[in-house]
């Protein structure tokens, strides 16, 4: 036991010192930046806070791009993916057996490699520069996921009920939407935010299609502070960014633990 | 029935199917500044040029490095971690939350963190070889030292997510079966490789298959942490493509680097999965 709290002390320290040095750094002046383990007479300081959030455009305009996307991604994804799951859940054996695999072997492939063929379809469309056409490409790239793990909900829930509510007279949409999701509700959740957090995350789709300065999202927003001065020493305003586009994932993570882990394990479980 | 699987179907074809066509096609033609980014055939110079291709060699043999070494050190400490939130331990549901933070946050973010850590001179690292009279480092401006830095990073974003799919794996051994294993006089080392590794097997092949494909895509953490260098010797194939269709508007060489990478990628894959099915009687036929 006690063996074990030490392990798990370490496993703490390991997750969690990169982020604390970035907090540690976004409160710190220069003078202290570039002394961290020697005495500094102004050690603490919020400019590097006050310096992000009134740069042009001020820095929650890209948590705010990056919420739009994620939403739209969700809601685009799932109700695409819950019809289509409803359908692999329902057909023949080794119909499913066969639409799974495929879905697994796409959810592998390393996405990054599509990146030029959808900037051409971006181009082609014209929908460029436009935050909830990103969604479009997140959908289909959270799809495999969404939909093996919705069809594998679908899967577990009793026959009976469905059959009882269509010799009722419901409909499929009916059916569908008072009977199967509400009963698959926790998959449907966990889902969603897997959905959420890889939108949220997406960078080398999202650094091709939005190049407007007002519209890009926060990864892109990060990649670009760093690049904008790779050789410069203030590193205070990057931390604070850091720290400040990590804040709403901390609260995802801290509230919605029980669903990720769900989706993330029955994902690799059910495929 | 096929009707409500068709939207979700036709969305996966466009974004994956379209593309490898597109990059087949794309890679036998020239579309660079010097054709005007017109496309016109080559008679399949861009795969002449990419075989005689140095840093495209480099880079590959870089994205398999990394690749290889990052998932091997993830999966070893993944098992390990997975083993430690198995057991009775205080706030587990808090330690699993906490420990999953890594790798919820977008990947720029703490590519950034990263090389503000590995920073010379100013980074933690740094500052602790200094006081001990040691360095400089200069770990991110080193060619031999670059590169372990962007493992660091890598294994330590992702292994929680790898621990959290074993940890699954491990709770669905019954506890009947460590029970039979220690009444016949097995110790804890015997379980461990009798009962527990080739229980969580499937689980492993599928994190090993995923992590492998997912590595060898790596682009943001490169990008953000080193550029692809010092001197190019971290750089990706990802990466390579990227800066061939948008910094050298390279269009018809990029595919063709996507194309081939895709190639290396699934005879790697291939070979990890056959390596990783096959572990079991590698080691028995070794310690037999």
């Amino acid at each position: 036991m006690k063996k074990n709290n030490f392990f798990v002390l370490i496993l703490l320290f390991w997750s969690l010192a990169p982020f604390f040095w970035q907090v540690y750094t976004s409160f710190s002046t220069t003078e202290s930046i570039t002394n961290p383990f020697s005495y500094v007479q102004n050690r603490w300081t919020l400019d590097n806070y006050i310096q992000v959030l009134t740069a042009n455009p001020p820095f929650w305009r890209y948590l705010l791009n990056s919420t739009i996307v994620g939403l739209s991604s969700t809601g685009l994804t799932l109700l695409i993916a819950t019809p289509a799951a409803y359908a692999i859940s329902k057909s023949s054996f080794h119909v499913e057996r066969i639409l799974r695999l495929l879905l697994l072997a796409v959810s592998l492939f390393p996405y990054v490699l599509l990146f030029l063929s959808l900037l051409e379809i971006a181009r082609v469309l014209g929908i460029g520069n436009n935050l909830l056409a990103l969604s479009i490409p997140y959908s289909a790239l959270s799809m495999p996921l969404a939909v093996l793990l919705l069809s594998s909900a679908f899967k577990d829930l009793p026959k009976d009920l469905e059959e009882a509510a269509r010799i009722e007279g419901l409909n499929l949409w009916q059916r569908l939407r008072w009977i199967l999701m509400p009963l698959s509700s926790p998959a449907i959740a966990s889902t969603g935010i897997i959905i959420f957090l890889f939108s949220w995350n997406e960078y080398p789709i999202a650094l091709t299609w939005i190049s407007e300065v007002e519209l890009i999202t926060l990864p892109v927003a990060i990649a670009r502070i760093a690049g904008s001065s790779l050789y410069s020493v203030p590193y205070g305003a990057y931390a604070s960014a850091t720290v400040l586009g990590s804040i709403p994932l901390i609260f995802i993570v801290l509230f919605f633990q029980r669903q990720i882990i769900s989706g993330l394990t029955q994902g690799a479980i059910k495929g | 029935m096929t009707l409500l699987f068709l939207p979700a179907g036709l969305l996966i074809i466009i974004v994956f199917g379209i593309p490898i066509v597109r990059y087949t096609w794309l890679s036998f033609h020239a579309s660079s500044v010097l054709t005007k980014l017109e496309v016109l055939p080559n008679n399949g110079a861009n795969w002449i040029r990419i075989l005689g291709d140095d840093r495209f060699w480099q880079d590959a043999y870089q994205t398999v490095r990394f690749a290889s070494i990052s998932v091997t050190i993830e999966i070893c400490l993944a098992i390990l971690i997975a083993l430690l939130l198995d057991q009775k331990i205080n706030n587990r549901g808090l330690v699993r939350a906490l420990s999953l933070l890594p790798w919820a946050l977008p990947t720029t973010i703490m590519a950034l963190g990263w090389r503000w850590i590995f920073n010379t001179p100013y980074g933690p690292i740094e500052k602790i070889f200094a006081t001990l009279g040691l360095g400089p480092l200069n770990i991110l401006s080193n060619p031999d030292t670059a590169w372990l830095a962007t493992i660091i990073a890598d294994v330590w974003k992702t292994t929680p997510f790898i621990a959290l799919i074993l940890l699954a794996g491990l709770q669905t051994i019954p506890n009947e079966l460590y029970e039979a294993f220690r009444l016949e006089g097995g110790g804890k080392l015997h379980a461990f490789q009798q009962i527990t590794l080739p229980m969580l097997k499937p689980y492993l092949i599928i994190s090993i298959l995923f992590r492998t494909a997912q590595a060898f895509g790596v682009f943001d953490l490169i990008q953000v942490m080193t550029g692809g260098g010092p001197a190019s010797s971290t750089e990706s194939l990802g990466l390579y493509a990227y800066l061939n269709a948008l910094r050298f508007l390279d269009f018809g060489y990029s595919a063709t680097i996507i194309l081939l990478t895709f190639i290396i990628l699934i005879i790697f894959t291939l070979l990890v999965w056959l390596l990783a099915s096959k572990a079991n009687s590698i080691r028995k036929a070794i310690t037999s």
